[in-house]
This record gives C-alpha cells, structure tokens and sequence, in this order.
C-alpha cells in the first residue's frame, strides 16, 4: 500500500505532490531524499528501493523526472516499483513524452490520471485504453472545452460496459473506416565481446508490437514458423494463454491503437553481424589505439547507423584520432563516439590515434569498453519468423502490415 | 519507522509566501462565485489552475477555501475534479469549514453521471474529518448498491477510508458485511479485489478484540473464497491479481491434489507481462509446494526463465527488485541457476546497484564447473575504470575462492591482480590473499613470493595495510626481508592513523621475533615503547600485555601470540539461516530487499494486518526495545537489532547444551581457542576431535561462551517422555508447520558411523521410531536429505514438527524445531539430537 506518490524535476523540486492515505507525508521527505541523490552524485546510481528514518521510498527515474513513492507498510517491491514504471509510461503517452515542463503544465491531467491509476494506495487501473476514456487526453480538452463535458459523461456512461466484458482493454463499439493491422518485430541483441574476439554472452530481447485498427470485436490468430526458438514469452493480458500452450499460436482479440503483444527472448546466438577489433598498446606514456569494423556475419539487409562509443580512461590526458570512414568526435565528458554510418563497399572502416598518458604512467592500466550500436531494417536477427495473421469478426478484408527491425541493445566489446 | 504526527505546516520556509497573490486569486473567485455568464467555466479553470498550481508547490492556500467552495457550482467535470483535489487537501486541518462542503459534495453524490457520484464519494471519503463521518454513512451506502460499478468500485475503498477515520462507526454501520457480500456477488472484478483489500485490512484490525472478526478473517482463506477468486482471477486487472495472489499465498490447501488445481489454475500467470503478478505467482508456487521436496525442486526449474526475463526485460529499477528475490532463492537452491550463470554477467551501463546485486549471484551460483567462466568474467570487471566495481569483483572473486574446493586457477588470478599496480586493486586483493591463506595454508609459498614484492609503501588503506603486516608476521620466517620491512614501519610509528594497523604490528613483530629473535629484537624494543606510549588504548594495552608475557616467560608468549594454527575450514555465516528461512517466508515483500525478516525494520503497527504477527511470539522483545528508539535512529537500530537478536539466540544455544557440555574433557582447551579467535573473527569448526558425540555438539556451541551467558543458572532439561504411538495426518502437519513460529534452529555435527549407514533415508526413519519419533514425509538423494519429523509428549496432545536437513558429506544437519508447547522446546531438541547422535551406533 503506497501512502504517498510526489514528482520530482532533475533539480529535486516537487512538482506534483499526491497523498493517498489518511497517513498525511510531509514533504519533508524529498528533501531528505534529495540529499541522498547529492551525496551519491547522480540519481541514477541510487539504490530504487530506500529506507528513509520514517518511510521506505521507491523511486523511479524516468527523463530526468523522479517518480518517488512512500510506504510505511510492508508489500512487495516490484508491485510499487512496477506502478511507478507505468505511470511514467502512462503520463508520457498522455502527455506526447516526458519532461518538466509538460508535467508542470499539464498538471490537473497528471492529477486526474494518478486519481483514476490508484485509490487509497491501491493500484486499480493503468490501461491506457480504459483510462483514455475516462479522461480525456490534453489536446481535447484544451481544443473543446465545452464539448469534453458533455463527451466525458457519454463516455463514463459506456464504462461498465467495458470492465465488465471480458475484454477490459477495449472498446465494445469501435469504428473505423479503414481496418487495417501493423505487426512489427523489433529485436535488440545484447552481447559482449572479449578482447581476444569471443563472444562471451550474446542474446536477443524481442517484442512484437501490433498497431491495430480495427472495428468491432476482431479476433485475431497469429502465428510464427518457428516458435521453438523462443526461450521465454511474456504476453499483453489480451494473449489467449491456452492455444499458445498446445499449438504456440497467440489467439487474442486486439486492444485499439498500438500495444505490445508479446516480449520474448532468444539465448546463446553463435554470431553476430558486424566485428568490431581494438587494439591497444602503450608505451612509455603514450597509447596507440586502433578499432576495426567490418561485417562479420551478412544478414542480407543493410547495416545502418552503425557507431562505436567508448570512454576514455581518467588516465588519458589527450587523445588524438582520426579514421578513414565516418566522422570521429570526443566530447567534454570524455566520451568518444565513431559514427560509421553504413559499411562502404570498398574499404574497411578503420580509426587509428595516439593518446597520451597523464605523467608518471608508463602504460595504461584501465582498458575502455566499447558500446556499438547498429539497426538492421526487414530482419529479426533471431530467425524468427511470421507464419500468417488471421482476422474473424471482421465488416470488411483489413489491410495487413508486417515489418522486422533489429538494433543493438547492449552490445559491447572490451579491450 | 513512524516519526510522531509532524507539525502540519503547508508552506516550507524556502518557497515565496504568495500572500499577494492568493488575496488576488480570492478576490477574482468571488466575483466569479455568483456570475452565470458565459465563459465564467473558463475562467474558473484558469484560477482553479492557479489555486492548484500554488498548493502544488507548497504555497498555503486554504485562505480561498470559502471561495472555492462558493465557485464549485458547477456541471464542468475538470472543475470539480480540480475542486474536490483541494478540498481534500485542506479540509484535514480546517475542519470547520469542510462543513461547508459536505452539502455540495453530497448533492454531487446523487448526480446522474455516475463518474461525477463516483468522483463526489471518493472526495467525501477522503475529507477524513471525524466529526463529519455522520455525513459520510449514507452516501457509502448508497455507493455500496449503487447501479454502475465505477460508484461501487469507490463506495468500496470508500468503507476502508471511513474504518480509518472512525472504526467504530463504520461497524455500526455494518459495512463489513455488506463488503463480503459485493465481494462473493458483484460481477464487476474490480469492486470484488477492493472489497477483498478492505475486508482483509478491517477485519485484520477488528480480529485482535473481535472473535467474529478473527472468524471472518479465516473464512477469506477458506477453500471456497479463495476457490471463488482463481476461478476468477483472468477478469482481474493485473493489479488486483497481486493482491488475490498475496492472499492464496496464504491458503493451506488440504491435500496434494488440490495443491496442483491451484498451480495448473495460476500457471499461465508465470507469463504475465507484468513483474509484480509473475512475482506473486512465484511465491503463492514456492509456498504451496513447501513440504513436498520433489515438487519443490520441479517449481525452481519452472520459475527459472520467467525469472531470467523479468531480470534482463525491464527497467534497471525493476531488475534491481527481481534480483533481489533470485539471490534469495539461489541460497535455498543453488543449483538453480548454475547453468544461466551468464545472465548476471554484468553489462557497462547497468547501474552500480544492479552490478552489485549480479556480482553477488555470481559468486552465489559459481561451481566446479562454471567457476572458471565466472572468475574470467570477473577479472576482466577487476580493471574496469569504476573504482567500486573493480573492488567488488575482487571481493567475489575471493569469495568464489573461499566456497571452492579447487581454488588453483583462482589463486594465480588473484596474484595477478597484484601485479596490475593500481592501488585499489591491490588493496583488495592483499585482504583477500590473507584470508585465502587463513584456509588454504598450503598456498603460501606462491603468495609470499609474490606478496614479498609489494612495497608497503604503495598499500595506504588501513584494512590492507593490516593485512600485509599480518602476512609478514605469520610468515616471517619464509619472507627473507619480514623483520626490515615490520622495522621501518615501525620507524613510522606515529604516522600511521590507524588503530587497526598499529595492533597488527605489534602482533607482527611479537611473532616475527619469536622466529628470528636477533634481526628483530630492536624492531620490537621499539614497537613496545611506541605501543606502550600510544594514546589509544587498546594498543596500549597489547603492548603492555607483550611486554608483561615476554617478561613472564619467552615459552608461554610464544604459545600465546604463536600457537601452531588449524586452517579455517568455514567462515562464519553473517546471517543465521533462521533469518534466511524468515525473510524466504517473506518472499514478495521488502524484507527481500533488505535482506531482513520484516519484524527487524517495521513498526508494528505498520505490519500488514496478515503480518506474521503470530510468528513473532519468540522474537518480539526485539521490536518492543526498538519501538523506544526515536524515529532518527531507527535505521541504525535496525543493524542492531540484528545483532541483538543473534547474539540472544548464541545465549541460547549456549545455555541448551550446558548441561551436556560440562562433562566434556576437552573443555577448558578448546575455550582458548576459542577465547582467541574471535579476535580474528573466525570460526573454526575444525577443531581437535573430542572423544565423544556429545562433546562434538558442545563444541559447536563454544563459541557462544565468548558472549555473555545468561546469569541465572540454566534449569536442568526436563525429563520429556514422548508418546510411542503418536498419530499425525499430513494436513494438521502442513497446517501447524506454516502456524507455529520456528522455536530452534540449529546446526549440529553428525558422527560418521551415522552418516555411512544414511544409506536410504528409510534406515534413519526406523531408527528414529524405535525413539517414539515419527516421520510424516521424507526425501532426496545423497548427499542432501530432507525430513519431516513429528512427535507427541506423552500425557498431553502437545505436539513437536521437525524439519532436518542431513549433509552426508559435510557429516551436518540442519534442525528446525517447532513446538505446541515452545517452554519444552529445549528438552526437546536435547532429546532429538541425543537420538540423532546415536544413529547408526552398535
């Protein structure tokens, strides 16, 4: 049970303060918690879950903003930190994203949403469809205003009707005068790459995402060619467990708009696409580097948008790199990025440099980790593949959509 | 952790007053308050903004409240949605004038728009002013029958609400029952899960002073309530889920069978897309399964990869939490993850918390054979450029390295480590050579040659420092430099900060000097002059305790400071494995997180009204002595609970086997060496074998002299018959296991004879028979064996339930004992280890 939700901008402002219990939290409490975010240095690095001398605190970040919650009872971890997560899902789909000024002025939304979202520190709701009926997201109102008063009272009048069908997620009568459905594979592969070349860990995290538009009450089958690959699969509560459990087909009726179906995951993959090769030898107080990247493994497509990031090392006082394909840039926080782009034809993409070593070291003792990051466009690196979409209950013959992507996740090679 | 009721104060000190601006925004609102022209709604939302927007930010505006009120006259939902916020807001605290919006809000309660009824009872609701509830009941129950389920949804939260404000009205009322009904009746899912919070929460309160309520309580976990729910459960919004699981974690189901129509029921919950139902799920599995071993071992396998996924799908946030409870499982079940050991392989951006957590499964779930793959990983986190990870990877490699058997491959590492010459590095690792040389003496030779190399001068931090002073100490005799390098630290006497290190050298010069008297007789001259001259006082002491030995006689101090040494066979365990069993009673909670059962770091009156309140009769003097501590202090307190309520339990462990340990020979010996090595903040278990059993269990419990033993003499153990024809059906054993509180818990030896006859467990049943100990379930392969014992006093229907864990190859069982009767707990447990003892004994 949450007594006590606030939203906190990055400099630890209370944006938005929600008291959900009798138990009233003084706001006290963020200040402490601030302090805690100094003495760490970073939001990011503090533990998600607190003990403050008078309330455990969950909080989660999300673009700068923290959402924060106080408990004084005892419940499970990953239900409040789960809420969390959704509401910032929530308001960054009502509010087109997510930072300080949208929430500030969006405040009364924000308000009326965590209203609906959560009732005396108990989650009810965070379906984005059922709450969008229920309030009306901010363009509406700021457009018609009159007109949303009347819309909001049909509306709610509609309301049981949906929670009490078995499918919460919709809309019972929904129109739309093109059906048309979109399913797209999106795939990152997670992998690290030790300095002699073995691939330590690689794996794919995969969802499938499904923008759907269609009218009335579709049923929709989908299935895949070869689901053995799959090592687990999480399903949107639309999925039809049973037919997935005998057959590996998902059978579900859609939520409308976009939703993700299914996440999966793809272990121990032998390959993966590109290499990526660094070298580095140090000498007497300077370090010559020198990263190669090349395709490894053709997926057919072509690799885009492939870059290579690295830190530099505290150690290094001045680096100096070029490379002969793509552009190479050091920013003030050390980072240095390669932004390759697509693989020429003719060359090898190669960057080469010296680095000097702040005085007194006579070799480099700390190696970088190297972040690659590449989209491949029309494959999913697993090899899963989309069989056929069927759709019953339907007026008219949709229009069907299929799309595969895959990017890298965390993908990075050490030296 | 409640702090007393603060001061209410709206406006901190830091944020602008906005006095100006609020006698603005009263005026503009009151001539708005009368006006029926159009547009008036539009400017009403811009002030209501504002109003709203000042509160927001911390600016007291309960000044308008009148006018608010006077304005909130209107059918624009946004406005009343942006007028009940703030009534609720202020109305606690200016309670007079929450009567003057009681007549509009009940007014609203009637409206046509069920959304506007809803919004008006949840607003009424939350005014929680005690002297308004009056007001309040017929509007709940209006909600309560209320046609559109989005009112009963909130009329049912709205119960809960008015139990706060006013407990006893809301019984009057007789909402309780009407709850249960809509509960057990309503078709909409949602006002069913808040009727089910807000019965298990009253009825949880009432069941303390109201036997109907108790009643009440234990009929939620009948077999046709929580039948009813999982019939349900896929109409339920995965929120309410949770809460329907954490209730049927709790049920009992009667039989095994029963026990698969609930997992088959929930299995496909295990694929959820939300964390917090898979975790539910998760534990209502572990909990059902408890006493069934095989079945258990079968749930670990199935939760295995729902787990791994919610571990590397989500939010770093949300990783953290799930981590948490795969470290809890992977210390019941280490086999479990042991072949997906990849999966804690700690990836660059992870935050430090998440890193932290993988590193800790990986040294948890490291084995003969994935040890290697494990510490490769590691050494390559050992030269990261984050300082703190590289500390931490090299405090698992050193664990990994202290639970292995062949530990060949891991020392090289770690010597490497001391080659890469950075100074945390080296750090780490010098403290952790020192304690792998405590086990593994047979490894010196390498080490000092490569420890020999390390100039003092590059080891500042304390905990390192010691550690190499303590090499060259204890190794002083192989470490051709040892006396010059202890001399020219002592050279430096007064520069050195730490307490800690000073005490080190002056044990290391003792012991170097009793090997090589002429090259350090003037090392330790000075050390014993700095030591006796030092401000400190321990080491003031050591060095007049040296001095004062070594004026007694050369022979005797070098018994005392440098007496041949067992190797340290196991470290001592920081948690108890009760606290473990505890906290894995607690899965799905934040004792997880904490890594603390709930009782060490919740106020009392913060459990949960289905807390384990039950379980706490043998530990609450815990949380009575912490619930004296200001609220500041709690957090540390809490650490010191933890100690206290150890070192209680080492008193009783101590005092149990008194009687029978005075009687073993060897008494007096091994309490010396036992009195010496707690300095070192070890425990050997190794210790010189005692001629007989009895005194192998007193042994164990020596060390539990070092502390404080009770004043009073222990009461000689009650002579304890038990009733050879003992009868127990499974159920009432399943249900008085998860009712009764875990009386003792303890580790004991086993003699080897009785260990080489375990050759089935079916052997060690008929023995325990022939005792008047029964067994009602057993398990397992060797070398891990699990039973359920029971046993039955005599004359009375008092009841023992056992749980022993047999280790045949370590020759070690774990008890855990519960009892009807808890004062006869020690007699019993006496009794039970006296007959485990003389298993497999001609």
């Amino acid at each position: 049970m949450l007594q006590c939700i606030f939203l906190l901008s990055d400099s630890g402002e209370v944006m938005l303060e929600k008291q959900l219990t009798g138990h009233r939290v003084d706001r006290s409490i963020c200040a402490w918690f601030w302090d805690q975010i100094i003495s760490q240095g970073d939001s990011l690095k503090l533990v998600p879950v607190i003990a403050s001398p008078t309330h455990y605190l969950f909080q989660v970040v999300r673009e700068g903003i923290t959402f924060l919650a106080c408990t004084q009872v005892e419940m499970p971890p990953l239900m409040a930190i789960e809420f969390l997560s959704r509401v910032a899902d929530v308001l960054s789909d009502y509010l087109g994203s997510l930072n300080e000024d949208l929430i500030k002025d969006n405040f009364v939304i924000v308000y009326e949403l965590l209203d609906e979202m959560i009732d005396n520190g108990f989650p009810l709701t965070t379906e984005p469809n059922i709450l969008r009926e229920m309030i009306a997201p901010p363009n509406i109102v700021s457009k018609v205003l009159s007109v949303v008063t009347g819309n909001v009272s049909n509306v709610s009048n509609t309301l049981p009707g949906a929670t009490a069908s078995c499918v919460p997620w919709r809309k019972t009568d929904l129109k739309h005068t093109s059906n048309e459905v979109y399913v797209d594979l999106v795939e990152e592969m997670d992998a690290i790459i030790n300095r002699d070349g073995t691939l330590v860990k690689c794996e794919i995290y995969g969802e499938v995402q499904v923008n759907s538009h269609l009218s009335g009450l579709p049923d929709l089958t989908l299935s895949f060619a070869n689901p053995s690959i799959l090592n687990d699969a999480r399903f949107h509560p639309c999925v039809r467990l049973r037919p997935w459990e005998a057959n590996q087909i998902l059978s579900f009726v859609p939520p409308d708009g976009e939703f993700k179906l299914m996440s999966y995951r793809v272990k121990k993959l032998k390959s993966t696409p590109i290499y990526v090769k660094p070298q580095l030898s140090s000498d007497s107080g300077t370090c010559r580097i020198s990263v190669l990247v090349g395709i490894r493994n053709d997926p057919g497509k072509s690799i885009d948008s492939i870059t290579v990031q690295f830190q530099l090392p505290p150690c290094i006082l001045s680096a100096d790199l070029s490379a002969n394909h793509g552009t190479v840039n050091i920013l003030a926080d050390k980072t240095c990025s390669w932004s390759i782009g697509r693989i020429p034809k003719d060359k090898a993409p190669s960057m080469a440099g010296t680095m000097t070593l702040e005085t007194g070291l006579e070799r480099l003792n700390v190696f970088p980790t190297f972040q690659v990051s590449f989209r491949i466009m029309g494959v999913a690196l697993s090899g899963l593949q989309i069989d056929k979409l069927d759709l019953k209950n339907l007026p008219s013959r949709p229009y069907k959509g299929f799309r595969a992507l895959t990017r890298a996740g965390e993908f990075e090679v050490r030296s | 952790m409640a702090p007393p009721a603060q001061s209410q104060k709206s406006s901190s000190p830091s944020q602008p007053s906005g006095k100006g601006e609020v006698s603005d925004v009263k005026m503009q609102l009151r001539q708005l308050a009368g006006s029926r022209a159009p547009g008036t709604d539009d400017s009403k939302r811009e002030l209501f903004k504002k109003v709203i927007s000042y509160m927001t930010i911390g600016i007291d505006v309960s000044a308008v409240f009148s006018e608010m009120v006077m304005c909130s006259a209107t059918s624009d939902i946004v406005l009343k949605k942006m007028c009940y916020l703030y009534v609720g807001n202020y109305a606690k605290n200016n309670p007079d004038l929450a009567l003057l919006t009681i007549n509009f809000l009940q007014r609203d309660c009637k409206d046509e728009d069920p959304m506007i009824r809803g919004l008006a009872l949840r607003s009424l609701c939350s005014l929680r002013v005690a002297n308004l509830v009056e007001y309040l009941v017929g509007p709940l129950g209006n909600g309560l029958k209320d046609g559109n389920s989005y009112v009963r949804m909130v009329a049912s939260i709205g119960v809960l609400k008015l139990y706060h404000i006013s407990a006893s009205t809301c019984m009057d009322a007789d909402f309780p029952a009407m709850l249960k009904h809509l509960m057990l009746n309503d078709k909409d899912a949602q006002v069913v899960a808040n009727c089910l919070t807000s019965l298990q929460e009253i009825w949880g309160l009432e069941a303390s002073t109201s036997e109907e309520a108790a009643r009440e309580r234990e009929m939620l976990l009948s077999k046709a309530v929580i039948y009813y729910f999982l019939n349900r459960i896929k109409e339920f919004s995965e929120w309410a889920q949770c809460i329907v699981l954490e209730l049927v974690a709790k049920y009992v189901p009667s039989d095994s069978n029963e026990i698969f129509d609930v997992m088959n029921l929930l299995e496909d919950r295990l694929q959820h897309a939300n964390g917090a139902v898979v975790l539910a799920t998760i534990k209502v599995f572990l909990q059902l399964t408890l006493s069934m071993t095989d079945v258990h071992q079968q749930v670990y396998e199935r939760i295995k990869s729902p787990l791994l996924t919610l571990v590397s799908s989500g939010s770093p946030e949300q990783s953290y939490a799930v981590l948490s409870h795969l470290h809890l499982l992977v210390m019941r079940a280490p086999f479990i993850f042991s072949s997906d050991y990849k999966h804690f392989y700690c990836q660059y951006n992870e935050p430090f918390y998440v890193k932290k957590l993988k590193l800790e499964m990986l040294t948890a779930v490291a084995n003969e054979s994935n040890t290697y793959d494990i510490v490769t990983e590691l050494c390559e986190y050992a030269a990261n450029v984050d300082i703190p990870m590289a500390r931490e990877s090299i405090r698992a490699v050193g664990k990994i390295a202290l639970q292995q058997y062949d530990v060949n491959a891991i020392v090289d590492r770690l010597l490497q480590f001391l080659e890469m010459e950075k100074e945390h590095v080296t750090a780490e690792t010098l403290v952790l050579v020192k304690d792998l040389l405590r086990k593994y003496p047979q490894w010196s030779h390498d080490c000092i040659a490569v420890v020999g190399n390390i100039s003092s001068k590059n080891v500042q931090e304390p905990k390192a420092k010691a550690a190499l002073i303590w090499m060259l100490g204890e190794y002083a005799q192989d470490m051709q430099d040892a006396p010059y390098i202890l001399e020219s630290l002592i050279e430096n006497w007064d520069e050195e900060h730490s307490a800690e290190v000073r005490l080190h050298l002056l044990t290391a010069i003792m012991k170097c000097f009793l090997r090589r008297p002429p090259e350090t007789q003037k090392a330790l001259g000075a050390a014993l002059a700095a030591g006796l001259a030092d401000f400190h006082q321990d080491v003031h002491d050591r060095a007049l305790f040296y001095y004062r030995l070594l004026k007694y006689d050369v022979s005797v101090a070098e018994r005392v400071v440098n007496p041949p040494k067992q190797a340290v066979s196991v470290f001592a365990d920081t948690q108890s494995s009760e606290v473990k069993d505890r906290i894995f009673d607690e899965f799905n909670s934040l004792s997880v997180v904490y890594q603390k059962p709930s009782y060490m770091f919740t106020d009392k009156e913060h459990r949960g009204p289905f807390a384990f309140s039950e379980e706490l009769g043998n530990l609450s003097i815990d949380t009575d002595l912490a619930n004296d501590v200001v609220p500041a202090q709690r957090v540390e307190e809490n650490d010191k609970d933890l100690l206290l309520s150890t070192s209680e339990k080492e008193e009783n462990h101590g005092s149990i086997n008194n009687s029978s340990a005075y009687d073993a020979p060897s008494y007096d010996g091994s309490r010396m060496v036992g009195a010496l090595q707690p300095q070192q903040d070890l425990v050997s278990l190794d210790q010189p074998p005692p001629a007989n059993t009895p005194a192998s269990l007193a042994m164990d419990d020596l060390f539990g002299l070092g502390l404080p033993v009770a004043p009073s003499p222990t009461p000689p153990p009650l002579a304890l018959k038990l009733n050879a024809k003992a009868v127990l059906d499974p159920n009432s054993f399943q249900q008085k296991w998860r009712q009764l509180p875990v009386a003792a818990s303890q580790e004991i030896s086993l003699n080897p004879q009785g260990v080489s006859a375990l050759s089935s467990p079916q052997v060690l049943l008929r023995h325990m028979q022939g005792h008047s100990i029964q067994c009602i379930a057993s398990g397992g392969q060797a070398p891990n064996f699990k039973f359920f014992f029971f046993a039955q006093k005599e004359d009375e229907p008092s009841t023992y339930l056992v749980e022993c864990v047999i280790n045949s190859a370590a020759c070690k069982a774990q008890l855990k004992i519960k009892a009807d009767d808890q004062s006869t707990t020690q007699a019993f447990s006496t009794l039970f280890q006296s007959v485990l003892s003389e298993f497999g004994l001609p």
